[in-house]
């Protein structure tokens, strides 16, 4: 499997693979010890990982003073990064939800890494809510409990539904990771003789025995859960999106926001699970469980939602001109051409322009090209969120109470720790759980099904 | 048979899936009724060769679901529209479309977790690790790359030999007996095993001490901060700029509060009984508050009736009857003067009483003296 | 094959027992899914050892742990009083009447105690000039009382000693200078008070080598010898601006910062006066720098400082054209006669200027023309003449005439007592309460010539430049721990009582004195001055007022007052038009002229160290904690300079180097800076702020030591940041221009506009409706309202309500940042063009917005609406998200981005002694928390108890909101928005009321009255 040629279209699972040498393939990362490449990654994540506990123990210690933030522009970085991570995380619901939903067996072999990656997202991003308060070590004030105070928590808050929404978000993909993961976790506790591991996957695997009577509700139930996923997914950036839209500052209230922030979600999602699966792919020897034509696919999921997401630009500068209202017609002036008409390009030319090259089958095609635009994607993606939080807020109604903001270095230390983050989690996985779902890919290999012909 | 081991099952090894589900066809068809069919993923059809009843988990999620919308949006009413009623934003005290987004998370999520835990506790009983089939050979395979099929031996039809029989007719690879693990079957778990008892006291001690340092110590250092030390001197407290430690200070002598009285004639009450009027017309509020006033702070020496009945029960000298002739003589301004000053062992009241509230307990005197000794013209 | 399973079967576990015996148990055990298993579960039927171990393990942690909670944190000692003082009740407040020393003013005061703690200073409403108002200097200087880095005993060479040895020493130095006849100096500032003068008397007599020098950076001298040249006395008259119809104020700046403006500002409002029929006064400022009083202004002349006296002799000329009201005679006509106004004509505008001349010229003996402080004798005779030709002295009031108890000392004899100092003639230097070392220009040599003074004494309250060049550092004690008078305006005499006995080992200034005038350290007690001040005042005030009360009595009742009105002869004076024509030409400058001028907040330097005046903004630059160097916008282009770079300035041999400020509708080529900047020997706080502009200054102060000609500038490369609480916009800048317009936030008229259609402000109004009922609001609704028109940016509100409300001074990065603290921000806007701006102000605060957008998103509850119509901020609840802020229209909420009490200046105002200052029906804002406006609620629930207690209902008259108190002009209205009767309802239905962004429906609850302003034009210029 040294060298594949990319131009070459290949099934689902290539050939007719024996299904223990799948096992073996899948389960290697996890039987066999850390190479050099793995440690490698790892102290680079772990370094961006120590960048963040600084910069949260800065801010834990001495306050959000610590950041850029200010009157007016009250959240920055902090609300940017949730916003972002959370939006990385649908990928991975859609691909391993919606595509169950619609039957796309392409999903296979990237579903179990997309759950993965949206565990983790959702943890990075739950970070942010918690850390960007000013006194986090009251955040369980944000839950309906009886408390000193009698009083209850505001219903009407969009910061609540986002409690609630996330929280929601993080235990259902949880379950569903989880649930995915059982008969896997069998499959490795009878694979494995090292006693610790026996135990480890013994507790986890919760003693599924492969039983065709559990298998029929299992499968359900998967599909139950699946479902849920769907609407959920869709809410949970409808509400983050809510965090805005349902404000009264120009530039954040507008109803675009629900489905122009699901499709930026998606956008990114796709755009961040494609850097890190071709780069798993090729380590991990993946290139026929995670194939080309997978990555073709999301590429042309990523075309779809970028011109979605060109689409509500465009819709946000029409409506903002068509409302004849002069404060919210200032605020898109002032995002294109004001001071952080930067940021806005950057924005443009990342998440609008660089997508449209996937209308050429060649680019879709060619790993290198796509990763590079993959990651001008995230860049876009990150840039959008701040372009909507800052600008807006910076420039608001009172001319008097405006002021520009400025990041720190903690804000810098956090931006760059939250990757650190989520690569370390994301590291930690791949060596300690399979990244393939086994029992999926088994069940999709050719001549793994009854035949049902006569015997 | 074994002795010694109790047999769980029979179990045979296939190698495709056609051929399990025609194992599977033909174990119905025998009326085999305790058998498990065991593969490594999920088998089309395989819900239709063994004759199962459709998954019901769907009814769970539902009734999960709902009510867990119901209790969401009654919890949300209740809590701020009747335990605790803030208007908000001025909106209505429920408002239903703010709630929806919530609602509809928490029917989601409980009826998520509410189904996955049904199916994983209730319909599939697991965890279960001490199951006869683990780590048996049969275990292996069927979870890789094998299919396999159980036959228990509590089945009714179960009998050894024909349960063999009927594996190789159905061309099992491999057919394999399955027996209860022994050791898991004699083991007795004890509650008071000296070991699980110190652990007990270790984890209680650790957590009592952990708790005990964050609830009192580090709760308290920087950066938590609770505003409950504030830098602010409210009444009665202490401060160490002030050598005395009094965080209540004496205003400087001789200055004058505004519209505060001074009392001009320290140390002269002769001089008060001729100088200082009574400014306060006799009325009925007056009158009221010098009752409040004499009952407290007058009655318990002088009595309610000021007749010199004492409560103090002869702790004190007597006091004196205020219905003397010297007492009804008196000025007004010379009565103010003693409760000023005070006079023998009777000490100051002016801390008590401001000047106002003097003047009204000696209005409320005026009346008493007057109702015990009533002049014929007080009658009509 | 069965039965050998029974058999074994007496050897295993209980449940397995049941495999055998009990058929239900065994298909559970087997089938592993019942039909319906979850209704009929069973925890006894589940795996019970583990789960026991598990709860065992549970409730043995909880147990601890429940254990662990019952030490209560000790939140200290409740200490009562021992012997309670009759006046005081814990937890309510009473007041003493009082007098400022801030500056010589002398204004009276009511200082508000806790406890016998002072915690607030207002203004003494029955004072008869200020009137219950006093400037942000008063209200923000009880933070120098609780001042950390006060003296807090008397210092030998900055060692601690005790007074004893002080007073011995120095009377014997004392007694060696008179002997050995060498001159002993006492430097002051300016002498406000007859007993303080009547104790330097004495000293004079005690020691008769002693010589007084009154020295302030600060005077208003040029206008005093003017007035001795024109009338023959110092004494000069208070102005009626009241009854003026038309002003021109020649760079001055009256209702900014000039003499007894807060008195100026009060009786300016009166005519701004929109209830009823519009009477409206007209302004015209004519001046280079832009102040408080030119952003007022109906109509602003740009005019250099340096061109004025020509301007004032066109305006004579001009004027005595058309009849005077004083004989002119040929003299003083040929001495105008060479002036006209056509060089200004180009400058103002033809049509302008006619309007300045037909006014003035109508309104004769109603209007008034007004030069500015800083401008040289000349232009102030000149002015004095204009108005004599107008007949406009009838406006001035002589009752409350300014008077002077001593002689401002002129350059000539500081020049004489450095020459005696550095010849050795000086035995004795006592800088009484004064820092002559920072306030006189360089070039006398004060500094270096007290090195050749063998006792230099400083009695000061903080260790200063004065203080760190001499040998002994005496503290003194704060104005509210002193007793004291003033004696500062004709017919009104106030009372200084000390409200707090001295908390450090500090003594009163006169009794310092008087220890030494009785030559006997043992001669001090602590009623030495309260007693000579009694004295002074039976001899003085007593016997000459009219009263039938006896000594004692007079007394109390004028302590209880503060102030006492005595009655005396007016002066009448008569305009000696020689003093005119023997007046020097002055001529306009070629190069850059320098122009010094007051700051609007620290005083002469002496409020340097207090955190809340460096930190309210400038009201016209917004900068806050520095000065700079103002120049145009078109002499800024000119130099190649923005805000922020240094520039380098040089008058003769004298250089300073500051920061420029592009300032819209500077004069150009004119340099503006502010004096009392610049202190170097001060407490943390002051250090490094601002540049010190008095090293411009000199001792030759020909024409005005304030206003400098043909000095060059020069861009010095560099910079020195600037920071303000508002964004700078230039104002040509057609992306943000003339924002406040077109949202509407200011909304403006013109008188002529008003009343022709009164209704202007509601024609295309269009109603708002909501999808929601309306929550009622039943029993009181609070509201406020903001006349436009009175409102002067004087920041009054903004000091009082730091006071009020325990605002943190959060410091200059800090404020670079955006996270000022202040919970009301004056906002300016310019409209019109960089040369000829239109300023706008406007106070915001928390709007209280029935629809409060920030209550919406808050998820914890801790911003919400009560019953009573207020926004409300539980800060203990609050966690910190900062979305109400975001949603905030108005963005008046200020968020504790860290402890700031802590952050600010390594901690600088944590400690016990400023934490006194805080008031105790305020919370104290942790890190973290977000804060905002409250309409002093603490104020309105005093009232409301106060009503409850009384038995009758709250009405909203009864509370009053501290910057309400506190503003000058009566702006603000605050009452009860559901009693039809209340002012503030009435306002609400004003036709120029109006409420900031009312289209986004969030129904705010402060109304702002629309300006007027009173041009000839329909239109707003």
């Amino acid at each position: 499997m040294s060298t594949v040629d990319y131009t070459q279209e290949l099934s689902v699972i290539e050939g007719k693979p024996p299904l223990r040498e799948l096992d073996d393939l899948i389960s290697k990362p996890i039987d066999a010890k850390p190479t050099k490449k793995f440690f490698i990654a790892l102290t680079i994540s772990g370094s961006m990982l120590s960048l963040l506990l600084i910069g949260l123990g800065l801010t834990f210690y001495y306050g959000i003073g610590m950041w850029g933030n200010n009157i007016p522009v009250g959240w920055a970085f902090d609300i940017t990064n949730f916003v972002f991570w959370v939006g990385i995380g649908h990928a991975g619901t859609l691909i391993s939800a919606i595509l169950f939903l619609l039957r796309q067996k392409w999903r296979t072999g990237i579903a179990r890494f997309a759950e993965g990656m949206t565990i983790f997202a959702v943890m990075t991003a739950g970070l942010f809510p918690l850390i960007h308060v000013g006194r986090p070590w009251l955040a369980a004030y944000l839950f309906p409990y009886p408390n000193q105070h009698s009083i209850w928590v505001n219903f009407d808050s969009p910061l609540l539904w986002d409690v609630f929404a996330v929280s929601t978000y993080f235990i259902v993909s949880l379950i569903f990771w989880y649930v995915g993961l059982i008969p896997d976790f069998a499959t490795l506790r009878e694979r494995t003789n090292n006693k610790i591991k026996k135990i480890t996957y013994s507790i986890f695997g919760l003693g599924w025995r492969f039983s065709n009577k559990h298998w029929q509700h299992y499968e359900m139930v998967y599909l139950i859960l699946a479902g849920f996923a769907t609407p959920l997914v869709l809410s949970v950036h409808t509400i983050v999106s809510f965090d805005f839209a349902v404000s009264i500052m120009p530039g954040w209230h507008a109803t675009i926001f629900p489905p122009y922030f699901v499709a930026g979600a998606v956008f990114s999602g796709f755009a961040m699970v494609q850097n890190v699966l071709i780069i798993v792919r090729k380590i991990f020897n993946y290139e026929h469980i995670i194939t080309l034509d997978t990555l073709e696919k999301m590429n042309k999921i990523m075309l779809l939602t970028g011109s979605m997401v060109g689409y509500a630009y465009a819709m946000e500068f029409f409506i903002a001109w068509y409302s004849g209202l002069p404060i919210e017609r200032f605020t898109f002036i002032n995002r294109a051409f004001g001071s952080y008409a930067w940021a806005y390009w950057v924005m443009i030319s990342c998440n609008v322009i660089s997508p449209q090259l996937f209308w050429s089958k060649k680019i879709r095609r060619t790993i290198p090209v796509m990763f590079v635009i993959a990651i001008f994607v995230n860049i876009g993606m990150w840039f959008e969120r701040f372009v909507i939080i800052v600008s807006s807020l910076s420039r608001d109604f009172l001319p008097s109470s405006w002021h520009l903001y400025t990041p720190t270095y903690v804000d810098l230390m956090i931006l760059i720790g939250s990757f650190g983050f989520f690569f370390t989690w994301l590291l930690l996985f791949t060596k300690a759980l399979p990244v393939v779902s086994m029992a999926e890919v088994k069940a999709t290999v050719t001549g793994s099904q009854p035949s049902h012909k006569d015997h | 048979m074994i002795s010694g081991k109790i047999l769980y099952s029979y179990t045979g090894i296939f190698d495709t899936p056609d051929q399990i589900i025609h194992a599977t066809e033909k174990a119905v068809e025998s009326g085999y009724t305790k058998y498990d069919v065991n593969t490594p993923y999920p088998l089309h059809g395989m819900d239709k060769a063994m004759k199962l009843k459709p998954s019901k988990l769907g009814y769970v999620a539902l009734v999960f679901g709902l009510s867990g919308t119901l209790a969401t949006l009654l919890t949300i009413w209740w809590m701020s529209a009747i335990d605790y009623p803030i208007v908000i934003g001025g909106k209505p005290l429920f408002s239903f479309p703010a709630y929806v987004p919530i609602v509809f998370e928490v029917t989601v999520l409980s009826a998520a977790i509410m189904t996955v835990v049904s199916m994983l506790f209730f319909f599939f009983k697991l965890p279960n690790n001490s199951h006869p089939l683990h780590g048996t050979e049969y275990m292996k395979k069927v979870s890789a790359d094998k299919y396999g099929i159980s036959i228990q031996a509590d089945d009714p039809k179960f009998n050894e030999s024909s349960v063999k029989k009927f594996l190789e007719s159905v061309h099992a690879t491999e057919i394999i007996p399955i027996y209860w693990d022994e050791e898991e079957v004699n083991h007795k778990n004890k509650i008071l095993e000296p070991k699980f008892i110190m652990f007990l006291i270790v984890v209680a001690i650790i957590t009592s001490g952990v708790t005990y340092f964050s609830f009192n110590k580090l709760m308290y250092m920087v950066p938590f901060n609770w505003m409950m030390d504030q830098p602010k001197l409210s009444a009665q407290q202490q401060s160490p700029i002030f050598a005395d430690g009094f965080g209540m200070r004496q205003p400087v002598a001789g200055t004058i509060a505004r519209g505060s009285m001074v009392y001009q004639f320290k140390g002269q009450p002769d001089l008060a009984g001729v100088k200082l009027v009574n400014p306060i017309p006799i009325s009925k509020e007056s009158l009221a508050l010098g009752q409040v006033k004499f009952d407290i702070y007058c009655s318990p020496c002088h009595g309610y009736n000021a007749d010199g009945v004492s409560r103090l029960r002869g702790q004190f000298p007597n006091p004196p009857s205020l219905h003397s002739d010297k007492v009804r003589n008196w000025s007004d301004g010379r009565i103010f003067a003693v409760i000023t000053e005070g006079q023998n062992t009777m000490p100051s009241y002016s801390s008590q009483l401001s000047f106002d509230e003097r003047w009204a307990v000696i209005n409320y005197l005026r009346a008493l003296q007057r109702a015990l000794n009533a002049k014929e013209s007080d009658v009509q | 094959m069965m039965s050998d399973f029974q058999k074994s079967s007496n050897k295993l576990w209980k449940s397995l027992k049941d495999y055998n015996e009990d058929p239900e148990v065994l298909k559970a055990k087997t089938n592993e899914f019942l039909e319906g298993v979850t209704d009929d579960f069973d925890s006894s039927k589940l795996s019970g050892l583990s789960r026991r171990k598990f709860l065992a393990l549970l409730s043995a942690s909880a147990a601890l742990t429940a254990t662990a909670c019952t030490n209560y944190r000790d939140k200290g000692e409740i200490i009562p009083y021992n012997k309670k003082p009759e006046d005081v009740m814990p937890g309510i407040a009473n007041y003493y009447a009082s007098t400022c020393n801030g500056c010589s003013q002398s204004c009276g005061i009511l200082v508000k105690t806790r406890e016998g703690r002072p915690i607030k200073i207002d203004g003494n409403p029955d004072h008869p000039t200020s009137k219950g108002k006093i400037c942000a200097k008063g209200q923000a200087s009880i933070l120098n009382l609780y001042d950390p880095e006060r003296l807090t005993d008397p210092l030998v060479l900055r060692k601690k000693t005790d007074w004893k040895s002080v007073d011995s020493d120095i009377i014997s130095a004392l007694n060696n200078s008179q002997s050995s006849g060498k001159e002993i100096a006492i430097v002051t500032g300016e002498i406000t008070s007859p007993t303080t003068k009547k104790v330097l008397d004495d000293f004079i007599a005690k020691y008769p080598n002693t010589k007084i020098y009154s020295y302030s950076l600060i005077n208003d001298q040029q206008r005093r010898d003017a007035w001795m040249d024109s009338y023959g006395s110092d004494e000069y008259p208070a102005i009626k601006w009241n009854d003026s119809d038309v002003i021109l104020a020649l760079d001055a700046d009256f209702l900014g910062n000039e003499g007894s403006y807060i008195e100026n500002m009060r009786k300016h409002a009166l005519r701004r006066e929109t209830n009823g029929k519009i009477d409206f006064n007209r302004l015209y400022v004519a001046e280079g720098r832009m102040s408080v009083t030119g952003m007022l202004a109906d109509y602003r002349f740009r005019i250099s400082p340096d061109t004025q006296y020509e301007f004032v002799m066109a305006l004579i000329n001009e004027l005595s054209s058309h009849g005077s009201s004083i004989v002119l005679d040929s003299n003083a006509k040929s001495k105008f006669g060479k002036y006209s106004l056509a060089k200004f004509e180009s400058l103002i505008g033809k049509d302008n200027l006619n309007h300045l001349i037909n006014d003035l010229n109508k309104n004769r003996g109603k209007s008034i023309v007004y030069a500015g402080d800083t401008f040289p004798k000349e232009v102030h005779v000149a002015v004095n003449l204009l108005n004599e030709v107008l007949g406009n002295t009838s406006l001035y009031d002589y009752t409350n005439s300014f008077k002077s108890l001593v002689k401002h000392s002129s350059a000539e004899e500081i020049s004489q007592l450095v020459d005696s100092m550095n010849k050795g003639k000086v035995g004795t230097v006592i800088h009484f309460d004064s820092n002559p070392v920072f306030t006189l220009p360089d070039d006398f040599g004060y500094a270096s010539a007290l090195k050749k003074v063998t006792l230099v004494v400083s009695l000061s309250e903080t260790e200063n430049e004065s203080s760190a060049a001499g040998n002994y550092s005496l503290p003194i004690n704060n104005q509210l721990e002193s007793w004291g008078d003033a004696y500062v305006r004709g017919g009104v005499y106030s009372l200084q009582q000390p409200v707090i006995a001295p908390i450090f080992d500090s003594r009163q200034k006169e009794a310092i004195l008087l220890t030494w005038i009785a030559g006997n350290s043992s001669a001090f007690n602590e009623d030495i001055y309260h007693n000579c001040l009694m004295n002074s005042f039976n001899t003085d005030v007593y016997s000459k007022a009219n009263t039938f009360a006896d000594a004692k009595s007079f007394w109390n009742s004028a302590l209880n007052d503060g102030v006492v009105n005595i009655t005396e002869k007016v002066l009448s004076v008569k305009f000696n038009i020689a003093a005119f024509n023997n007046l020097n030409d002055l001529t306009s400058s070629k190069d850059f002229t320098i122009h010094l001028h007051n700051n609007y907040f620290i005083g002469d330097g002496k409020f340097a160290n207090n955190g809340w005046l460096q930190e309210i903004p400038h009201p016209v630059s917004r900068v806050t904690w520095d000065n700079y160097a103002a120049v145009s916008p078109s002499t800024a282009k000119n130099l190649n300079v923005d805000n922020s770079d240094l520039l380098h300035i040089k008058v003769g041999n004298r250089n300073l180097t500051l920061p420029a400020f592009v300032q819209p509708g500077l004069a150009d080529k004119l340099i503006s800076i502010e004096l009392g900047y610049g202190r170097t020997v001060i407490g943390e706080v002051g250090k490094e702020v601002g540049f010190n502009a008095v090293t411009l200054m000199s001792k030759n102060v020909q024409p005005s030591p304030f206003i400098f000609s043909d000095a060059s500038v020069s861009k010095a490369g560099g910079k020195h940041e600037l920071v303000s609480t508002q964004e700078q916009h230039a104002l040509d800048d057609t992306f943000v221009k003339d924002f406040h317009r077109i949202r509407r936030i200011i909304q403006e008229g013109t008188v002529l506009k008003y009343i022709k259609e009164p209704n202007f402000l509601h024609e295309e109004k269009e109603k708002l409706f909501s999808i929601t009922n309306e929550v009622k609001y039943t029993g009181n609704k609070w509201a406020m309202a903001i006349d436009l028109n009175k409102c002067t940016n004087c920041q009054v509100c903004v000091a009082s309500c730091n006071v009020e409300n325990n605002i943190a001074v959060v410091g200059k990065e800090q404020v670079s940042k955006g996270r000022v603290m202040q919970w009301i921000r004056l906002d300016r806007y310019y409209s019109g063009t960089p040369d000829e701006p239109i300023a706008s102000n406007q106070p915001m605060l928390c709007q209280h917005c029935d629809n409060a957008p920030c209550e919406n998103v808050c998820p914890v509850n801790a911003t919400n609406h009560s019953p009573d119509g207020l926004n409300q901020m539980v800060y203990n609840r609050c966690v910190g998200t900062r979305y109400c802020s975001n949603n905030c229209p108005y963005k008046v909420r200020r968020f504790n981005f860290f402890n700031y009490r802590d952050d600010f200046a390594d901690s600088y105002y944590e400690n016990d002694l400023t934490a006194l200052v805080n008031n105790p029906e305020v919370t104290v804002r942790s890190r973290g928390v977000m804060e905002k406006c409250s309409f002093c609620i603490q104020r309105i629930m005093e009232a409301r108890s106060d009503a409850i207690r009384d038995n009758r209902p709250l009405k909203g008259s009864d509370v009053v909101t501290a910057c309400q108190q506190a503003c000058p002009t009566e702006a603000i209205t605050f009452g009860d928005a559901n009693d039809p009767t209340s002012p503030v309802a009435k306002l609400r239905d004003h036709n120029l009321s109006y409420h900031v962004l009312e289209e986004l429906n969030v129904k705010p609850n402060v109304t702002y009255i629309a300006k007027l302003r009173n041009t000839h034009s329909e239109e707003i210029l």
